[in-house]
């Protein structure tokens, strides 16, 4: 079996290497070295197992001691390392026998052997060379093709004595181009001015077409979504919603703009850090917040922030340098020259981001913006004019108030009796305690007030319910005989118990607002204590805004200095506890309460100095106005704003109010989008030993590998410059990682098929030269992405006919040397978008939130509990995939089925698998029941009055050709089945007919459309279907 | 396993499936061992690498965190320190959850429930587990197990996969892959949950079951209890069996056309795929169809054996599916995550689950099949032996504790009436025989007859393995 085992070792390169071409260490000697030798002999030094190196050629070649040397150039047989390879003594060998190695195969054996005698020369790693544009070789067959991909491919095959196969026909070829650009097959129509168009230019011309539609932005998109990881949910645990979907906007414009590859990256990697950055290009650095984040209580924050900076670090490898740089985050790369410290050196440039590792549940975690659309934005400034407008108009008023003010305050001060006002908007409980229920009373701050004794308190029943967001305001007078107590609260009756309180704790006034005392929830005091025996006013405020910041407290009107104790409220609250006076987390109060106020909104400082105002407006009025203190002024002006004012100058503070407040409501609708951004203050980054966040070592600074040597040292060093250095002319990585997975998507397999790793144990790429010509094209085109597609498929590789003979499955089975034309299944989402497009039920509309379509029910309960899952009604049904709402931990089961990466981490590589469970999907999703009965209509609408006319429309819709006589033959053979159990059962047509939410066609009879039905399924689970031919 | 194996079985299953018609099918079936090409779905060539005990694993996941104190582990001397602050001599600074890290008290609290022995093992077992304790005999009870992770997510999701970290395949994913099924009308591997109804779930994630970097045909298929058991399973209303086969009959025909004409493997795998599909159709409501299970069986699994979505009823089904050739079975019961309340909350759940996992045992017994499979009842972590949140005399919870906690096995070359580990009177540090999370991983393995170093997988240039480079086979509890 030597010829399998040589076969894979190294692929197609050395097993058809002609005898005599002398040897490449990069495509013959390093694949062996690195999977069978590195391991203990490369890059990690806490791993080597001695002094030998073999990555290193000096290391290789040195003097060990002793005279041994590792290898001798051109004496196989003084080699340490072939000598070694070949002993027959257990203990000697290498690999090594008792650590369980096989050891290598004689083939293997017999090239290093050639190698070290041919002088065992080293070469660099290909893929860190920066590549240079090969000149197309020369070919036996120069009619074939004059293009540059195919005179290398041809150059290849006429060594392995192939020719490559003719070109599609124009059916299959403008269904294959139209599925690889646009996602979504061709309509016969478009099949058909295809075929009438003969000029030389057609195909091209078509290219052309499929490029500029935003069709081809939506396709490039789902593959970057993956590479991303971007996803409508957080990822762990209870998968809390998030919204990203203004950053996939963003790339689906990109795309669809044809923005320039370097300026794709530098946006999002650093579009925040560019010289006034726009909000497109702050938009754009969502690429890295779309990693999976936790709010599961109990974690440890630091331990998950460190594994988001992790990922993000990880993925950049994966993405742009294809390179797994996460495995030296516990220790140096085993392959790859990337040392342990150097992982955390590129580690820190992500490193620098004010966010948690703990995050928000039920939404985006800052830091984010506010991203509203264009015609949003619209809206915003439509109303902050209006807002100025009436604001302007309240101003024009105000000298006309301020007469009326003074006039009725000399009415005021005469006024007998006296008259007084208090703060009222958003009152919702006002206990004056005069008479409080089964409490003593006595002579309190206004009229009487309630003694509390240390243990009975006042019940107020189910008032003053709030919510973590909702803001509040609690006043209260108090005379406190003890330094601790509950002075008010709607929580569980225990110290650490979920709800909201008002405590007094060593003297000083506390706000509890808890979930779960341990880590959910927030903990405010005051820096000083209030005095004992004293009549003191005790005003606390909350924004609602889930931060301690939002918190204010104030004593007699007096702003405190507060100190924050617990500063994480970001859960909600429930509690079936009453609102309790006196009494609160287990404590009760000692002294006098009086005129207990709690308001629905956050009181603004000024109304907070004048609720505990006691002089009346009469006694306020009184006083000269040059006299007055600034609350008595405060009061006195809003009392008379909201009660005495002219009625036009009401109304026009109304409308200021009503238009403020629609302001807030349409601007707390807008999205937002989680972005990058930079500390104040840069955060030091630490080697972690074995990648644990406790575990810091040496301090490092941001740093690319010292492998790379095409740092500018005008770059800053943070991600800006890793941008820059990404997408610089001598990175030797981006633009060949980039092209390669392009190829991919086309071809079936990349050039290196390893996509996702051009390091040491990935593969040798089959055709080298090819993929730097495409590598320079790239970057010489301007980065241009179109191009390079258009490129590609303009090449005559890929417009071959995809047959497969005989001698083509024997050499070269899986389309490796592409001497036929790329055949594979769909990917997951344009199996599904055909079926929706054929059947005429796709809604195309670019962008927006993510949409629900149909589900199996019970599949989000039946793991998370909850509501679950709805489908949306109408066009969500119907969208793109692109666009299906990505719950990661229950992914879209109608992807995952056909191989969808779940999004849980950042995924460049399609697998294709074919199993039962595809099958069943095809046939039994009510998505693909709906589309057969509207492809069905299609068939009976459009195509004419026999069931050829109707099969042959069929086929045009899904196959873009017409059906031959024997599968015509094979479908009526089914049709006839199906007509014979519909006429005898009626009821069932009825019953097939009924799936999906879209309205049957209600002229159709309902036998025949019911067995048409089963023919549309039938076609849209063809593997010609389902598969780009 | 070795590259030229992967290669080798690569295209072993090339021929298997259909797809190697350009390449000498004879010289391929050569290459086969024996088992590859008996009934069923094959496995790796060289796999089993030894005579396995074990044919089929049933594990029987307790999601949340079964509290050890109450069930398995006897600590009669908690009672001396109940109300007494955990000394620090025995955390030893062990971090905690941050749920717990900054309660200014550590209350030690005893189990509320009484323990006995049982059996001619003398296994300790507790008032709330009367059904297991019949079946002790049968049993291994691992009181010294211990994990990394303090947290839901991460500490399932290492168990499941062997790495906190999301994209690795999960342990039933690494045996479908490594031994493929004894069936061809149901899926390798299979998975089955119950919300259970005390309210302490967690959440579960589609991660747990999944195939990680594995080809996604190894991933387990849930079986569900609301809808079609399979997703997608059953026709459509209104097309019965008769359409659906004059419907492949047709689809295979226009396939087989299209095949003649291309010679593109993989079209023969899509037909043979599509009639897997067919059998699947009828093989998984057989399953399903409990209505010729005798009253006996309802008498030893309960009446909530009748009820989908219940342990009981997944209890059941998993002997149906472990009768039929299904290689890995795993079930998930979600309600076992006790911070508070934990006297309201655990008797519930032990009444949920205790008969039908006792039962589910006695029943392979019964019909000889417990000793070709293994059972396996756990969750991620055990609880603190400290209260969390407010200890009153009739009310308490526990939080997560990854230091110790029980795991029990059954059958499938495992000891019988057999108890391994112990911890300290605290029941909160290990002080003999300490079993990683990996270790029960290769032991389970092992069972299977898997060197867990030889099912390994290359990804991204490295080879992983369900254990990465650590575990060990816990022998003691062998037969």
């Amino acid at each position: 079996m030597r010829w399998i085992r040589t076969a894979w070792f190294l692929g197609f390169a050395a097993a058809a290497l002609p005898a005599g071409e002398p040897l490449q260490f990069n495509r013959d000697i390093r694949p062996i070295l690195s999977d069978r030798c590195f391991a203990c002999h490369g890059p990690d030094k806490n791993n080597r197992k001695s002094l030998l190196r073999l990555d290193v050629e000096a290391d290789a070649k040195k003097d060990l001691g002793k005279g041994r040397r590792g290898i001798v150039p051109g004496d196989p047989a003084q080699s340490e390392v072939y000598k070694r390879l070949i002993s027959t003594n257990k203990t000697l060998r290498m690999p090594p026998a008792y650590a369980g190695h096989d050891a290598l195969p004689p083939a293997q054996v017999e090239l290093i052997r050639r190698w070290i005698e041919e002088g065992a020369p080293y070469q660099a790693h290909w893929s860190l060379i920066p590549p240079q544009r090969p000149p197309p070789p020369p070919v036996r067959n120069p009619n074939w093709s004059s293009h540059p991909i195919d005179r290398f491919l041809l150059a290849r095959l006429e060594r392995e004595g192939l020719a490559p196969s003719p070109e599609a026909d124009r059916t299959t070829l403008i269904r294959r181009v139209t599925l690889d650009l646009t996602g979504l097959p061709p309509t016969p129509a478009e099949v058909e001015a295809f075929l009438k168009d003969t000029s030389p230019g057609a195909y091209e011309a078509l290219v052309d077409r499929l490029l500029a539609s935003p069709r081809f932005a939506e396709r490039m998109t789902i593959r970057w979504l993956e590479a991303a990881r971007y996803a409508d949910t957080n990822g762990y645990q209870t998968d809390g919603p998030r919204d990203m979907w203004r950053w996939r906007d963003w790339v689906i414009d990109a795309f669809h703009r044809n923005m320039p590859f370097d300026q794709f990256t530098v946006e999002q990697i650093a579009g925040d850090l560019l010289p006034d950055a726009t909000l497109s290009q702050k938009i754009a650095t969502g690429f890295h917040r779309n990693h999976r984040t936790t709010a599961e209580g109990g974690i440890v924050d630091e331990e998950f922030r460190v594994e988001y900076v992790a990922d993000r670090t990880e993925t950049t490898g994966t993405v742009w340098l294809g390179l797994t740089i996460g495995c030296a985050r516990c220790h140096d790369h085993k392959y790859d020259p990337i040392s342990q410290k150097e992982f955390y050196q590129l580690f820190a440039f992500f490193n620098n981001v004010p966010e948690k590792g703990f995050v928000y549940n039920f939404g985006n975690e800052e830091p984010f913006i506010k991203a509203p659309l264009p015609e949003q934005q619209a809206r915003l400034d439509w109303l902050d004019r209006a807002v100025r407008e009436a604001q302007a108009k309240v101003d024009a008023l105000r000298p006309k108030v301020e007469r009326a003010q003074a006039k009725w305050e000399t009415r005021a001060a005469r006024a007998r009796p006296e008259i007084d006002w208090n703060v009222n908007e958003g009152l919702v409980v006002h206990e004056p305690l005069d008479t409080p229920k089964d409490l003593p009373a006595e002579p309190g701050r206004v009229g009487q007030a309630a003694r509390f004794d240390n243990q009975r308190f006042f019940d107020a029943g189910d008032v003053a319910k709030f919510n973590y967001r909702d803001p509040f305001t609690f006043a209260a007078w108090i005379r406190p005989e003890s330094p601790k107590g509950a002075i008010l609260s709607r929580a569980e009756d225990y110290f650490e118990g979920t709800g909201h309180g008002l405590h007094l704790i060593d003297g000083k006034i506390r706000l509890h607002v808890i979930f779960r005392w341990t880590d959910l929830g927030m903990r405010v005091e005051t820096a000083r204590p209030v005095r004992l025996h004293e009549w003191q006013h005790v005003l606390v405020t909350y924004d609602g805004g889930m931060k301690a910041a939002g918190v204010r407290i104030y004593v007699n009107g007096e702003p405190q200095e507060l100190n924050v104790l617990f500063d994480q409220c970001i859960w909600p609250i429930e509690t079936k506890e009453p609102f309790r006076i006196g009494a609160g987390g287990g404590l009760r109060f000692q002294g006098l309460i009086d005129e207990v106020r709690v308001y629905n909104r956050a009181l603004s400082p000024q109304e907070a100095a004048v609720v505990p105002l006691l002089d009346s407006l009469t006694r306020i009025a009184a006083i000269p106005a040059e006299k007055r203190t600034a609350a008595q002024a405060d009061k006195l002006r809003m009392a008379f704003q909201e009660r005495y004012a002219p009625a036009k100058a009401k109304a026009a503070r109304a409308r200021l109010a009503l238009l403020q407040k629609e302001r807030q409501r349409y601007y707390d609708t807008l999205p937002t989008v989680m972005v990058m951004a930079e500390r104040a203050e840069r955060r030091d980054t630490f080697l972690l030993n074995r990648g644990a966040y406790d575990a810091p070592g040496e301090k490092v600074e941001p740093a690319v590998p010292a492998v790379f040597s095409n740092w500018k040292p005008e770059w800053p060093r943070n991600r800006l410059g890793l941008a820059r250095w990404l997408v610089d002319r001598r990175n030797p990585l981006t633009a060949r990682v980039m092209v390669n997975r392009w190829w991919a998507e086309l071809f079936g397999a990349g050039l290196v098929k390893t996509v996702e790793d051009f390091g040491s144990q990935g593969e040798w790429p089959l055709h080298p030269e090819l993929l730097d010509w495409l590598a320079v094209e790239f970057m010489e085109s301007g980065w241009n992405v179109k191009h390079i597609f258009k490129t590609m498929v303009m090449s005559a590789a890929y417009r071959q006919s995809s047959r497969v003979t005989p001698e083509l499955l024997q050499k070269d089975p899986e389309n490796r040397l592409l001497a036929r034309g790329p055949r594979f299944r769909l990917a997951p989402e344009v199996v599904r978008d055909q079926a929706l497009a054929v059947s005429g039920l796709l809604v195309e509309r670019v962008g927006g939130p993510s949409v629900k379509p149909y589900q199996p029910p019970g599949l989000w309960q039946e793991l998370h509990g909850g509501a679950g899952y709805t489908p949306d009604k109408g066009e969500g049904l119907y969208r793109r995939s692109l666009y299906t709402y990505w719950k990661r931990t229950v992914a879209p089961p109608g992807m995952v089925n056909f191989d969808s990466p779940n999004r849980e981490t950042c995924v460049v590589r399609q697998t294709r698998t074919n199993t039962p469970l595809q099958a069943l999907n095809l046939m039994n999703d009510v998505a693909y029941v709906e589309a057969a009965r509207k492809l069905a209509e299609r068939m009976l609408l459009e195509g004419g009055q026999t069931p050829e006319d109707r099969i042959g429309r069929a086929f045009r819709l899904a196959l873009a050709r017409t059906p031959r006589e024997t599968e015509i033959a094979a479908v009526r053979k089914a049709l006839a089945r199906f007509e014979a159990h519909y006429r005898a059962k009626p009821d069932d047509a009825l019953a097939y007919l009924r799936q999906g939410d879209s309205p049957r066609h209600p002229k159709l009879p309902p036998v025949e459309l019911a067995a048409y039905t089963g023919v549309a399924s039938l076609i849209l689970n063809l593997d010609e279907t389902v598969t780009k031919e | 396993m070795t590259p030229h194996d992967e290669h080798r079985l690569h295209l072993t299953r090339r021929a298997l499936f259909g797809r190697a018609s350009g390449i000498g099918l004879a010289a391929l079936a050569s290459l086969l061992p024996e088992q590859a090409r008996a009934k069923g779905q094959p496995g790796l060539p060289g796999f089993p690498n030894f005579a396995p005990k074990a044919r089929r694993v049933i594990y029987l996941f307790q999601s949340g965190g079964p509290s050890q104190m109450e069930l398995f582990d006897y600590k009669p001397r908690l009672t001396e320190f109940a109300g007494t602050d955990l000394p620090a001599s025995v955390r030893m600074g062990q971090r905690l959850t941050q749920m717990s890290a900054t309660q200014s008290a550590f209350p030690v609290v005893p189990s509320k429930y009484s323990f006995a022995q049982h059996g001619q093992s003398g296994a300790w077992i507790s008032e709330l587990l009367p059904h297991l304790a019949k079946v002790a005999d049968k049993i291994t009870f691992i009181k010294s197990m211990h994990t990394e992770a303090i947290n839901h997510d991460p500490a399932v999701t290492f168990l499941q996969t062997g790495s906190q970290i999301s994209g690795r395949p999960s342990l039933g994913a690494w045996v479908a892959y490594g031994l493929g099924a004894e069936t061809e009308d149901l899926p390798a591997f299979v998975v089955m949950i119950s919300p259970g109804q005390g309210g302490s779930g967690q959440p579960l994630y589609d991660r747990l079951w999944g195939s990680g970097f594995l080809p996604t045909r190894y991933q387990g298929v849930k079986f569900r209890s609301v809808g079609d058991p399979v997703l997608y399973l059953t026709d459509p209303a209104g097309f019965p069996r008769g359409n659906r086969r004059a419907y492949l009959d047709a689809l295979g025909e226009l396939n087989q056309l299209k095949y003649a004409e291309f010679g593109d493997p993989e079209i023969s795998t899509r037909i043979a795929q599509y009639e897997m599909a067919f059998r699947m159709q009828a093989s998984v409501p057989e399953l399903v169809d409990l209505s010729k299970e005798p009253a006996s069986t309802f008498a030893l699994y309960g009446e909530d054996a009748r009820k989908p979505g219940s342990f009981a009823y997944n209890c059941l089904l998993a002997r149906r599916l472990a009768e039929r050739g299904v290689r890995f079975i795993q079930l998930y019961h979600r309600d076992w995550d006790h911070h508070g309340n934990l006297p309201k909350g655990l008797p519930k759940v032990c009444k949920e689950t205790d008969q039908a996992a006792a039962a589910l045992v006695a029943d392979l017994d019964q019909r000889g099949m417990l000793d070709d499979t293994l059972v396996v009842w756990g969750g991620e972590f055990g609880r603190t032996v400290y209260c969390q949140g407010r200890l009153t005399p009739t009310d308490y919870g526990r939080d997560h504790h990854p230091r110790c906690f029980t795991v029990w096995l059954a059958g499938g070359g495992i000891r019988r009436g057999f108890s391994l580990g112990e911890t300290d009177d605290y029941c909160y540090n290990i002080t003999a025989d300490p079993v990683h999370v990996h270790d029960l991983q290769a032991t389970i393995l092992y069972c299977l007859g898997i060197d867990h170093t030889k099912l390994t997988y290359r990804f991204q240039g490295r080879y992983f393995r369900l254990t990465d480079v650590h575990g060990n086979v816990v022998k003691q509890v062998l037969a």
